[in-house]
């Protein structure tokens, strides 16, 4: 006991500050184990370091770990249809980035258990105020086309997914994060990132979470589908739009030997055939099964299911500048109307968290828990009503999209709210009519005075603490406006370790559960469905699948 | 018939038509006779019944969810099971006649009205008027119906006055596709000829003295229509641009519910459809009860 001591503070004399205060948190039992890996990896600990710090071991990146399957074999995948052309900067479906995913890798990978591990980075560091990250590239990393990777080829990869001028999905991540130009080589396997504001979690803006973010040869210059060039294990055999792809081995992979000598990708226009395709032994595994519609699977003891905590989650936005929500009153009411733990147990079979109107979840780890939890009161709700001077409702309407559960959860709202004398009358809209132009003036999602828009899982709560909520987001359907808010979200993004986050998560989570621009409902699962017969494959709540250690038993 | 009496008025020396009354009244016997006429107009009333009646008769709030009780199968509460929000399918689906026997009508009744009109325009001037209106109707016949629909919706923004005036619209070339043809049949009689040298104008002709006479095939054309409408209604639900939820139409409980019949839940899509069906045939039978009528 006393060498494994000396050992232990032999490694801690080598770690930072902020490292060095995580190893406290753990020992006072302020963090869990799988926390003090999350936040370590955050902060470019090691997976050795972290072991030896605290004990206990690390899973691996996937082809880092020993493949235990068979060699041989095609995965057969069900997916959705990839709605535009390939392209990894712009691509924005889950149709899409599941094809990037399997030619090319990204610097780290954030796997199911939301812990970074080494991708293409060997390792990261950041300076003391999180303002300069510094990456190491692996070294003897080839493309498909027999390049080697540099550190030429990841400034040129961010400066490109950084650009305004680009249409890149990714500005999504990196506005006010990461501009142009601040991705600096020093080495050939040296990088540094010298980001617009300190940020204390951007290796998740470098990780798999970004799906964008596949590192590409410099030499790219558009035209993606002509080359399908990449570092990964799979490299493209045929690819027919709105049909399917496949796939063969990349002999020369880095991360060890690929598995599935094929991959086969069959694309549907919806989830009723994926599942039908599954049930009928024509496809291995789904890129994603929902609840609703999906229940011939979830009960079916010859599928697996991956059942992954996510952030996946609906918002449903008051406009705090029209006549009726105006008043926090009102906006309070409606959210106490909702009997949250029916929704959970009625819509998602149980398989979803509840939501406590914030954007952090309960996967996240820097979420502070002891916010107590909404509840439905209608008494309180009628209460509230009366104070605000609309004892007998109102008359309001919902606009929202064709996706999902979520007219279902339309529904539901407008039967809560005639509970407390609102009176909502629905506009369910298809998708592409909801979002319009995506500008405000433009679009029934920014414009509408209540409605409800889907929110996939991030890896981190930044970009949703953000866009959706500070004055200036761009995705600020609420119209919520509120200098105190905007100071306490730079705050969080800037902080680096994970103390300080959850004191500002938890201002976060009160100040927001007090004015309720948006109510939070749920957070629910991510479920990727699969045969038995197939194991191996790891997903992530982004809709990825990592099928290098993928064998058919 | 106005349009007999009055020719009988202007032209004393012209041949009296005496035989309309008894042909109508044999009309009315025919139908009254015809046991597919019958059939169709018991499942229709039935359906019409629920329709106006169905909110004060259901065991259940079709509206209400019951989260702790969702896709129950039939039982003695819930006798056609309750659906994803664990609403009483029984009495959604009785209540969920409203919304298509509101809206399938009134949609067939603005296409007969512009059908008719276009029709008349056509078959009595011909010429040039007919030759353009034509082929705009031949090409809106070209287009797949359902398409067109989509596309005004979009264009309108899918409400319950968005769907009766598309359907209506969709309607409109076919109905008066059969008008024109009537009339021009009508157009050459004597009774039009007389109407002219009388000095009578356009309008009078085609509305007082010409559509008389073409009503039988304008009611058969409708109440076929109806049925197409009903069918119609129900796709547009079911494709998302219809009637909006909670809604208990046929149509849109299908939509939102056909991704669990895999799952073994079938009462929450069978009823409505069967429900579907059954007006779509009754309409039917009663369209083809009529054309009989008028007809034989």
């Amino acid at each position: 006991m006393g060498h494994q001591q000396d050992d232990r503070d032999a490694l801690r004399r080598r770690c930072t500050e902020v490292a060095n205060h995580l190893v406290d948190e753990f020992n006072a039992g302020r963090l869990s184990r799988r926390g003090f890996f999350q936040r370590g990896a955050v902060l470019g600990l090691s997976a050795p370091l972290m072991s030896g710090l605290v004990g206990g071991g690390l899973s691996l990146f996937p082809s880092a770990a020993r493949a235990a399957g068979n060699p041989g074999g095609t995965i057969r995948v069900g997916l959705t249809v990839p709605t535009a052309s390939i392209d990894p900067v712009a691509i924005a479906d889950a149709g899409g980035l599941i094809i990037i995913q399997q030619l090319g890798d990204f610097l780290i990978y954030d796997g199911p258990d939301l812990i970074l591990k080494p991708m293409l980075a060997e390792s990261w560091k950041p300076n003391k105020d999180g303002s300069v990250w510094t990456f190491k590239l692996r070294q003897g990393v080839k493309f498909h086309s027999g390049k080697t990777l540099t550190a030429d080829d990841v400034v040129a990869t961010f400066d490109r997914l950084a650009d305004p001028a680009n249409s890149s999905n990714a500005l999504s991540v990196f506005s006010g994060v990461l501009s142009k130009g601040n991705t600096k080589k020093v080495d050939d396997l040296t990088v540094e990132f010298h980001l617009d504001a300190p940020n204390g979690n951007f290796p998740y803006s470098v990780s798999t979470d970004n799906y964008n973010a596949i590192i590409l040869p410099a030499s790219f210059d558009g035209g993606y589908e002509k080359s399908f060039d990449g570092t990964g294990p799979f490299r493209m055999e045929k690819y027919t739009p709105k049909v399917g792809a496949s796939f063969v081995r990349n002999p020369d992979y880095w991360g060890g030997a690929v598995l599935p000598d094929r991959l086969e990708f069959s694309f549907y226009a919806d989830q009723q055939p994926q599942i039908l395709a599954l049930m009928g032994g024509q496809v291995d595994v789904l890129q994603q099964v929902v609840v609703q519609g999906g229940q011939a699977i979830l009960s079916n003891p010859d599928i697996e299911i991956n059942r992954i905590k996510a952030a996946t989650h609906r918002q449903v936005h008051m406009r705090t500048d029209s006549a009726n929500f105006k008043d926090k009153r009102v906006r309070q009411a409606l959210a106490l109307a909702l009997d949250r733990q029916a929704i959970v147990k009625g819509l998602f079979r149980g398989m979803s968290d509840l939501g406590n109107d914030s954007p952090m979840a309960p996967v996240y780890p820097s979420t502070d828990r002891s916010v107590p939890q909404r509840q439905k009161d209608i008494a309180k709700a009628k209460q509230l009503l009366a104070e605000a001077g609309v004892p007998n409702g109102f008359e309001v309407t919902l606009t929202t999209e064709q996706y999902q559960e979520i007219p279902t959860y339309a529904v539901l709202i407008k039967n809560a709210a005639a509970e407390i004398g609102i009176k909502i009358n629905l506009n369910v809209m298809d998708q592409g009519a909801y979002y319009g132009s995506a500008t405000y003036g433009n679009s029934p999602w920014l414009d509408s005075e209540l409605g409800i828009t889907d929110y996939g899982h991030r890896g981190t709560p930044n970009v949703i603490l953000s866009a959706p909520l500070v004055s200036n987001g761009s995705w600020n359907s609420a119209h919520f406006k509120n200098p105190a808010y905007d100071k306490l979200v730079a705050d969080y993004v800037a902080a680096v370790d994970l103390d300080t986050q959850r004191k500002t998560a938890k201002q976060i989570e009160t100040l927001l559960n007090d004015e309720v621009p948006v109510i939070f409902g749920y957070f629910y699962d991510f479920l990727i469905p699969q045969t038995k017969k197939v194991k191996g494959i790891t997903g992530t709540a982004l809709s990825q699948l990592f099928l290098q250690n993928a064998s058919v038993v | 018939m106005t349009a007999q009496t009055t020719m009988l008025d202007a032209e004393p020396g012209s041949t009296p038509i005496v035989f309309e009354e008894p042909r109508i009244r044999s009309r009315w016997s025919l139908l009254f006779r015809s046991g597919t006429f019958w059939v169709g107009a018991i499942i229709t009333g039935f359906w019409a019944c629920c329709a106006i009646f169905g909110p004060w008769v259901v065991p259940l709030d079709p509206f209400a969810d019951d989260l702790m009780n969702t896709l129950g199968p039939p039982d003695a509460l819930h006798w056609f099971g309750t659906d994803q929000l664990g609403r009483d399918v029984f009495s959604r689906v009785i209540v969920g006649a409203r919304d298509i026997l509101t809206i399938a009508p009134l949609a067939t009744i603005v296409g007969t009205i512009c059908g008719t009109i276009v029709g008349l325009v056509t078959g009595y001037f011909g010429g040039i008027v007919d030759m353009l209106v034509s082929r705009v109707i031949e090409v809106m016949v070209a287009l797949p119906l359902i398409v067109v629909a989509l596309l005004v919706l979009v264009a309108l923004g899918p409400s319950t006055p968005a769907v009766i005036v598309v359907i209506g619209l969709v309607f409109t070339p076919l109905i008066g596709r059969t008008v024109r043809a009537a009339v021009q049949s009508e157009r050459d009689l004597d009774y039009v000829d007389a109407a002219q040298i009388r000095g009578e104008n356009a309008l009078h002709i085609m509305f007082v003295e010409i559509l008389p006479n073409v009503l039988p095939p304008i009611l058969v054309e409708m109440t076929v229509r109806l049925g197409y409408a009903i069918f119609f209604v129900a796709s547009l639900s079911f494709l998302g641009f219809g009637i909006q939820p909670p809604s208990p139409d046929w149509g849109l409980a299908i939509s939102e519910n056909y991704g669990v019949i895999a799952g073994g839940y079938w009462w929450t899509v069978a009823f409505a459809a069967g429900a579907t069906g059954s007006l779509v045939v009754g309409v039917n039978l009663l369209a083809e009860g009529i054309h009989g009528a008028l007809t034989g």
